[in-house]
């Protein structure tokens, strides 16, 4: 016998079980995810796009956000935020399509993230009012480490790729086929390791900026 | 991982004895405290998402077979390679066989109290092979040689300054400032290329997806997504009892785990793996191994009395709120596990012969199961631990005579009534200031703090004299 078989033998032994239904097993499971608003944070006030942003920039999750009108004006919206932090124009940028295909001409912009990367400019897939996420799935336009390397983190995201609720990025990105890695990321990296007090950038970014893309 | 053979007794001396220890648990557990109560207050639908959560878990229990299969198959499916062991050494056996087969000479780990449990940092330094722990608890806990003291805050024995020390020590290009800021920079600096340069990464899980075949781990630092996608070779190791059916019933979980954990509402990092790099994956393991591990859960599942501890998410709330964890501390315990919730685990794991010390070091306050995001009756769990100790003939002869002559009095109550008068008396002679600081027989309560002294007569005399008894 191996391992497996007398695994699943002790558990059917300890369950008294003859054999199972799946499709009974599949209704049980169904049914223990009815009436989800009852078990839910209460949505915070105005538009889903205003209650991201306002979970994004609270102290829970500390980044920084801004609100742009369309894909076009990333790149200032950038310059701002390193003109800001007096960082140069150096970024690492996602091998994204749609990130590609902007103006990044006054930056030196290189496409593989460093270990010792300064900024990383990536596009999430999804944001999540509820908890503030971003919302990445690996592949060949957004590898893992991009999300982890760098110092500064600066994530784009559409507003119309925002959802309300943890189970409804989950609707969303049923259907899809899953990646190797689904992160979701929230904020900068932090530790509370040492005496329990709170300090951010222990392996991941210590910064992150929020852009969101109205158009 | 067995128990220490030091008995429990002179763990708990060595722990009241330290001074800095009992600094180190109150910074730590206190900000836990507050920070869970905050947490659970802005979310009204918590005790509803509590009993959901209870639900969830209790289904998936009693469906156990039917779930580690639709998991393996999905596993497979999405390209990884799922193992089974059924105790602790086979576990750690695979896992370093894996390394080998890889050729590992480096390897970096994601903190996993399963990991811990069926004592991997112990295997892999015994096969020769290089570890590196990654996360910043478990990186102090390996530079101090010894174990973690509280599951989710495993090096919480160490204060600030001892870990100043330590890294000074061990840090290529170490912190110059005292803050704890300087400390976690100094780590990030020394670990960031062993992250890179590592062969095999080996993590835990907090949950498995039955449906899609993916493991889940929640962080803070992002060390685990750092360790897990440049190494060639993956290795998830984790408990038969992680499994959920989907999804959604993860998130409705996660919303409990995190506040009841750190009081956070969601972790920095959720990270959902699913089998190996994908054709046009810039990065990630050409190796994804699950190894499902039951190492006593199957026995728990069978004894109705101990079921209800496979619904435990590890949040580590019962110890952070348990009075006596936090005067002793985690290492006292002697397991993997500490706090209530380790006093129910550890007899499972080590056996109760070598652990039945633990359900009795607990007031039955009922503290941990309140507060328990998956309502475990914790307090009952170790009352029955105590019974079973008892029955197996394991409790020693002095507390055997002791309960003796305790039911001998108590059930005749004129020897009783007698004996109590003649203890206050006694108590009272040794009174100063209405508390005893020395007492025959009370040094072990005495070497810690003052007895209260008795307050006059005895409760049976003063209400057989009438005292306080309504006219």
């Amino acid at each position: 016998m191996t391992a497996r078989e007398d695994i699943l033998g002790r558990v059917r032994a300890a369950l008294g079980r003859r054999s199972i239904d799946p499709s009974t097993v599949q209704n049980a499971a169904a049914a223990l995810l009815a009436d989800l608003p009852s078990t839910r944070p209460d949505a915070l006030g105005g538009s889903l796009v205003e209650a991201f942003i306002a979970r994004v920039t609270s102290p829970k999750v500390a980044a920084t956000a801004v609100r742009i009108p369309s894909a076009a004006a990333l790149p200032d919206a950038v310059a701002m935020y390193l003109q800001e932090r007096g960082l140069q124009k150096t970024v690492a940028l996602q091998p994204h399509a749609l990130l590609r295909s902007l103006d990044w001409t006054a930056y030196e912009v290189h496409g593989s993230v460093a270990s010792d990367e300064a900024v990383a400019v990536g596009m999430a897939r999804w944001g999540i009012a509820e908890t503030g996420s971003l919302v990445f799935h690996s592949g060949a336009d957004s590898p893992v480490l991009a999300n982890f390397l760098s110092l500064h983190h600066v994530v784009a995201v559409r507003a119309a790729d925002i959802v309300p609720y943890l189970e409804d990025y989950a609707m969303a990105a049923a259907g899809l086929p899953m990646p190797r890695n689904v992160n979701l990321i929230t904020g900068a990296s932090g530790t509370t390791d040492i005496e329990g007090s709170l300090v951010l950038g222990a392996h991941g970014p210590r910064y992150m900026h929020v852009v969101v893309v109205d158009g | 991982m067995q128990t220490s053979v030091v008995s429990f007794r002179k763990r708990v001396e060595a722990a009241l004895a330290d001074p800095t220890l009992k600094l180190a648990i109150d910074r730590t557990t206190g900000t836990a405290e507050r920070k869970r109560a905050v947490a659970v207050a802005a979310f009204p639908q918590f005790d509803a998402a509590r009993e959901r959560g209870k639900r969830i878990k209790a289904h998936v229990i009693e469906h156990l077979d039917h779930y580690l299969l639709e998991f393996e198959r999905n596993a497979i499916a999405s390209g990884a390679k799922v193992h089974w062991a059924s105790t602790a050494d086979e576990a750690s056996r695979i896992v370093v066989d894996l390394c080998r087969q890889a050729k590992a000479r480096r390897v970096t780990r994601v903190k996993s109290m399963l990991g811990e449990e069926i004592g991997l940092p112990h295997a892999l330094d015994a096969a020769g092979i290089e570890r590196f722990e990654t996360d910043l608890a478990e990186h102090i806990v390996q530079l101090g040689g010894d174990r973690p003291s509280h599951i989710v805050w495993p090096s919480m024995h160490r204060t600030r300054e001892q870990v100043s020390v330590m890294f000074k020590k061990a840090h290529r290009v170490p912190h110059k400032d005292e803050t704890i800021e300087a400390m976690v920079d100094s780590a990030r600096r020394e670990l960031r290329d062993k992250f890179l340069s590592a062969d095999v990464s080996i993590s835990g899980a907090n949950f498995l997806i039955a449906d899609t075949g993916a493991t889940c781990t929640v962080t803070n630092e992002g060390n685990a997504e750092l360790t897990t996608s440049p190494p060639r070779v993956h290795i998830v190791t984790a408990g038969i009892e992680k499994l959920v059916p989907s999804l959604p019933h993860a998130f409705a979980l996660l919303r409990l785990l995190v506040r009841s954990a750190t009081g956070a509402d969601i972790t920095q990092y959720t990270t959902f793996h699913c089998g190996p790099k994908k054709p046009g994956d810039l990065d990630g393991p050409e190796e994804f191994h699950i190894v499902l591990v039951d190492n006593g859960r199957t026995k728990m599942l069978a004894d109705t009395g101990l079921r209800d501890m496979l619904r435990c998410l590890r949040c580590g709330a019962c110890m952070n709120h348990c009075v006596v964890f936090r005067q002793l501390g985690g290492h006292a315990y002697g397991g993997t596990y500490p706090g209530p919730m380790g006093a129910v685990l550890t007899p499972v794991i080590d056996g109760l012969e070598h652990s039945r010390e633990l359900a009795h070091a607990c007031t039955l306050n009922g503290k941990c199961q309140e507060v328990c995001p998956v309502d475990i009756p914790l307090p009952t769990l170790m009352r029955g631990w105590r019974d079973r100790s008892w029955r197996e003939g394991l409790e020693p002869a002095a507390m055997r005579f002791g309960l003796g002559v305790f039911t001998f009095v108590a059930s005749r109550p004129w020897l009783y009534r007698m004996g109590t008068a003649m203890q206050v008396r006694m108590l009272n002679l040794f009174s100063r200031d209405g508390w005893i600081r020395s007492f025959p027989g009370l040094g072990a309560w005495t070497a810690y703090r003052d007895f209260p002294a008795p307050q006059g007569r005895t409760f049976m005399a003063r209400y057989a004299s009438g005292e306080g008894r309504r006219k």
